[in-house]
Formats: structure tokens, sequence, C-alpha cells
């Protein structure tokens, strides 16, 4: 998972993470907790966050 | 009764889904879309370790009992109890009043007590120019707030109360409103009634309004998002729906569908509605063309001309957590001599279900000015500073820090600045917190919108 610079830091997200990977201070920041669920995708207003998968590159 | 028409609505934030509730019980065959997997926008609870928080308000109603938004509600038949604060609020004083911060302590004081300090003359001067706008005797013009009343009064400590309810109420400084807004603000609470919190928090606004458009025939899709809004013959002839669940986002699908409709409403304001602006703004098959084409072109400008001038309000609100309540009283903690912080409530003086057993949430509200965005970690650790000096001593949890701005502000449009519902095109209104009513704030404001919006549209379709 990769947050682009849409991020306002509105913390939506994170407690919609069952993993406890996306920290929020400014900015969201996923760490090496996330499974790329994809959960957190239907939840940022600001379509910041964008599907990378392990090889670091979004699945089309 | 039906009335054979549809009206499609875009985004299932509160203006949407007041806007749609009125509709549906008025007959309307009602369909919002909704690109998120969350209804109510930055009105709904969130729930984190069993304290609600929320995506954006601070399970606040600014005027009760009677504003426009309880008195809409009661006419759509949502059950929704909300606590008006007792007292309305208190000001957080310094101990000594020479000095400009908390660090020798502080005082609480009643905000009926608000003028105690001032001289006689300011105090006289207060009187006359309260009684004066509530005559209609005066007029501030396009003046701001603090412009216009320190003409009149000089006072800091009215300045600081004034630049911390206006940050508070509309994350604005005081002098980023115009006069007349305020004092329209002002008159409000007096006639209406001021804050009150939420039973069960704005999660209990959002479910009622749902039920609602839901028992009265309408329907409400998530996760599906508007990709444009298509112009033909001068007016919305359709909407195209694009699939967004989480499969769509990860595959980058785009499954796509047209829909059409009679009646469009967009609560993503006037932008980002303009931005989704799809297909040529005016081309007329028949009557007088030149004549109706000049005529929409000098419509379509100046509506340009005015989104140029919109601008949306930014803040930062911080959720913690206390084994004690911090805050002794229902109402609100104004706070004018922080650095940041303007003010602070706490939903669980009211429901204490709004956090695990024996725990309280608390929120503190700050306003960032559109100068220190890019700074924004520094703005956030300066509202965490304020949080130490207001409750020092005492044990919090900082459970969240949010920030509001851009396409996800505190407010669309900057309070005293809206342009309206209308826009080009009149099958398409725009409601939401970029097309209040004067005088409202937030949701009161979003609500004043709305039912201005429906009588124009009773108008139009009646
Ligand atoms: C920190 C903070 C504190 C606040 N505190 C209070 C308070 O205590 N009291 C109060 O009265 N107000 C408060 N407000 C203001 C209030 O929360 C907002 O004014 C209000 O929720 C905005 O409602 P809206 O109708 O404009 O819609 P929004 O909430 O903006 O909803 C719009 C919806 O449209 C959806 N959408 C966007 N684009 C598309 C698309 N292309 N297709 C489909 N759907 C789309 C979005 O996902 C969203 O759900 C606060 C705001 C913030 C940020
Ligand atoms: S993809 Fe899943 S695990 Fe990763 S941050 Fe998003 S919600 Fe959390
Ligand atoms: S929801 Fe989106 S914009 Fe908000 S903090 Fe998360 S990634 Fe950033």
């Amino acid at each position: 998972m990769y947050v682009n610079d849409n991020c306002v830091g509105c913390g939506q997200c994170f407690a919609f993470c069952n993993q406890g990977a996306i920290e929020v201070f400014g900015k969201a920041r996923i760490n090496n907790l996330c499974t790329n669920c994809g959960i957190c995708l239907t939840y940022c207003p600001l379509r910041a966050i964008e599907y990378v998968n392990k090889n670091g590159k979004g699945e089309i | 009764m039906k009335n054979g028409k549809k009206a499609v609505i875009i985004g299932s934030g509160l203006g949407g889904l007041l806007t749609g509730a009125s509709l549906a019980k008025d007959g309307w065959s009602v369909e919002i879309y909704e690109r998120l997997s969350l209804i109510g926008g930055r009105f709904s609870n969130i729930d984190y370790k069993g304290y609600q928080l929320t995506t954006g308000a601070l399970h606040m109603v600014p005027n009760a009992p009677n504003g426009p938004l309880l008195t809409m509600l009661k006419r759509l038949g949502a059950n929704v109890t909300v606590v008006p604060s007792d007292p309305l609020a208190t000001i957080r004083n310094p101990l000594n009043p020479e000095d400009e911060d908390y660090k020798s302590g502080y005082k609480d004081i009643h905000y009926l007590d608000l003028t105690k300090h001032m001289s006689f003359k300011n105090k006289a001067w207060m009187a006359i120019l309260t009684f004066c706008f509530n005559k209609k005797l005066i007029n501030p013009g396009d003046k701001t707030f603090v412009t216009w009343f320190s003409k009149y009064i000089d006072d800091k400590r009215i300045v600081r109360y004034a630049d911390s309810f206006a940050g508070w109420s509309l994350s604005l400084k005081a002098d980023e409103v115009p006069a007349t807004e305020m004092l329209q603000i002002l008159e409000n609470i007096v006639k209406y009634g001021g804050p009150a919190m939420i039973m069960g928090g704005c999660s209990s606004v959002i479910s009622e309004l749902v039920r609602i458009i839901e028992s009265n025939g309408g329907k409400i899709y998530t996760n599906k998002e508007i990709v444009s809004v298509n112009i033909s013959k001068g007016s919305v002839e359709s909407i195209t729906v694009r699939d967004s669940t989480m499969k769509d986002l990860i595959k980058k699908t785009s499954n796509d569908t047209e829909v059409k409709a009679d009646l469009f409403i967009s609560n993503i304001g006037h932008k980002e509605t303009f931005d989704l602006y799809e297909k040529l703004p005016f081309s007329p098959d028949s009557g007088d063309e030149n004549k109706e084409k000049e005529e929409f072109n000098l419509k379509y400008e100046k509506y340009i001309n005015e989104l140029k001038g919109l601008k949306a309000s930014a803040g930062i609100k911080i959720s913690f957590a206390a084994d004690e309540q911090l805050i002794e009283h229902t109402g609100v903690l104004f706070t004018p001599y922080a650095r940041r912080v303007c003010a602070l409530n706490s939903i669980t003086t009211i429901d204490p279900t709004m956090a695990p057993p024996g725990k309280h949430l608390i929120m503190s509200h700050q306003r960032v000015g559109l100068d220190k965005l890019d700074d924004i970690e520094s703005e956030i650790e300066l509202g965490l500073e304020d949080l130490k000096d207001l409750f020092s001593g005492k044990e919090i949890e900082i459970l969240a820090v949010q920030v509001h701005h851009g396409e996800w502000p505190v407010n669309r449009c900057f309070s005293g600045y809206d342009i309206g519902n209308k826009t080009p095109y009149s099958n398409l209104y725009i409601v939401g917190d970029g097309a209040k009513g004067e005088g409202g704030i937030e949701i009161e404001g979003i609500t004043l919108g709305v039912e201005k919006a429906l009588s124009e549209i009773n108008k139009l379709y009646n």
C-alpha cells in the first residue's frame, strides 16, 4: 500500500485497519504490519491510498 | 404519494441525506450514490477501541433546541435526542489577568460573565451595537468582524474570545468572518439556543436519516463514485457512476453506468461538482439559439468567477481519553489563551457509552491558518503542548490527531462567503457545507442551505 500526496491526515483510514498498520500524524504512514488486505482503500475520502503489491507494483 | 419524478444525489453527507429524506417524503424517487464504504461523510462515528471518534464533527449541534437542523429533523420524523449544553460554555482565563497563557494557572468563568472585565464605556458600546444590529439600525457592510468591532471597542480580551469562538465554530479567525455573518450567528444563538451534544453522537442523526429515506422508498448505494456529470442542451442529463468497491480499487477497474434523472443534487461542493462537468456546457437544438446561448454564457462566466473566490477552512481535532472527566460540564470549554486549541468538549459528559467503561472521551478543536498548511506537524505539536498545559498533572491518552483541509476540510466554504445552491444548470443544485445559508454555524448552515434548495425545487417542479 502506498500513500500519495492527496493525503491530508484526516485519520479516517486508521480506525478501519484491523492490523493497526496505519499511523496518522499530519499524514498517514503505513508500516510493515500491513497485509495488503485493501480495506482502507474504501474509506479514504481523498483516494490517497493506492494498492501496491508486495513487489511494489499496482495490480492492474 | 409518488410524484413520478426521480432525483439523484451525489454523496451521502449530511446535506445529501437531509435533501434525500425530504424529497423521498415528498414523493420523489430518490437515489443516493456514495463513493466510500461509509455513509454520513464528515458527520459519522468511527469506532476505535470502543471510543466513538468521528470522521469530522465534535458530536455537536450548534443551535438547540430550536435551531434549523433540529427543526428539520423533527419535521422529517427523525428520533434524535440531544442534550443542550449546561452551561452553554465556560471560558478559561489565565489566573493572573496580566498573563497571556496558562503557565501560572487558570480561572474558568461562566460565558455570561464574558463582559465583566470590560470598562463601563466598552460595556455601553457593546449594548448599543447589539441593540442597533437587532433593530437593523446599523449595517457593518462588508467589514470583517474584528475590524468593524474595534472601531467602537478596544479590548484585547474580547478579541481573544471572538477568535476562540470563531475558531471553534467556523475554524476561522474572527477577522476572517464578515461582521454581518458573525452578528447573525450570535443572534441565532439567542433566537434558537446554543450548542447541544447528540446522544450516540453524529451517527444517530445519520442512521435516522437513512431510515427515513429507505422507509420512503429511497435507495442509498455505497461504493459507487460519480465520475462525471453529463450535460446536454443546457441542463444535466445524467451522471456516470463507477463501482468503487475494494476489488475495483485494487484492480483499478472502470465499471461505469449512466444514470438519468429529472433532478440532480450534489453534496460535494461547487468546485468539485464543476470539475465533473462533461460535454458541452451549452448546445441548444431549437429555439432562439443565439440569445439563449448568450444568456447562458453570461451566467456560466459569472459562476466560474464566483468559484474562484471560494476557500475551504482548515482545522485539527485531537481526540483523547482520560480516566477522570476533565471537562466539568456538558458545554464547551473555550481556551482563548491557548497557543492553538480554541475549545474542547466531551461527549461522555452526556453519553458514557461513547467510551469504554470508566473512560472519558474529549475532543479539542483548533483552527489552522491556510498559510500554515505546509508545516502542519508544528501546528499539531502546538495543539498537543496546549493540552499538556491545560491538563497539567493529569494523565491523558491521545487517541487520534485528525487534520482537515482542502477537499476534506472543516468547512468547504469560509462562513459568510457562500454562493448559494444554484449552478448554471436549472436541474442541478449544490447542498452541504459548500452551500450554507446565512448565519448558520456548520450543520445549521447546511440545513438552511438545504431548505433554500428545497424551496427552489418546489417552485420549479410543482
Ligand atoms: C474537525 C471537524 C469538526 C467539526 N465539528 C462540527 C460540530 O461539532 N458540529 C457541526 O455542526 N459541524 C461540525 N463540523 C462540520 C461538519 O462536520 C460538516 O460541515 C458536515 O459534516 C459536512 O457535510 P456535507 O453535507 O457538506 O457533506 P460531506 O460530509 O462533505 O459529505 C460528502 C459525501 O460525498 C461523498 N463524495 C465525494 N465525492 C463523491 C463522488 N464523486 N461520488 C460519490 N460520492 C462522493 C463523500 O465521500 C462524502 O461522504 C466539523 C468538521 C470538522 C472537520
Ligand atoms: S491494506 Fe489492510 S492491513 Fe494494510 S493498511 Fe490498509 S487496512 Fe491496514
Ligand atoms: S483517510 Fe486518506 S487522507 Fe485521510 S489520513 Fe488516511 S490516507 Fe490520508
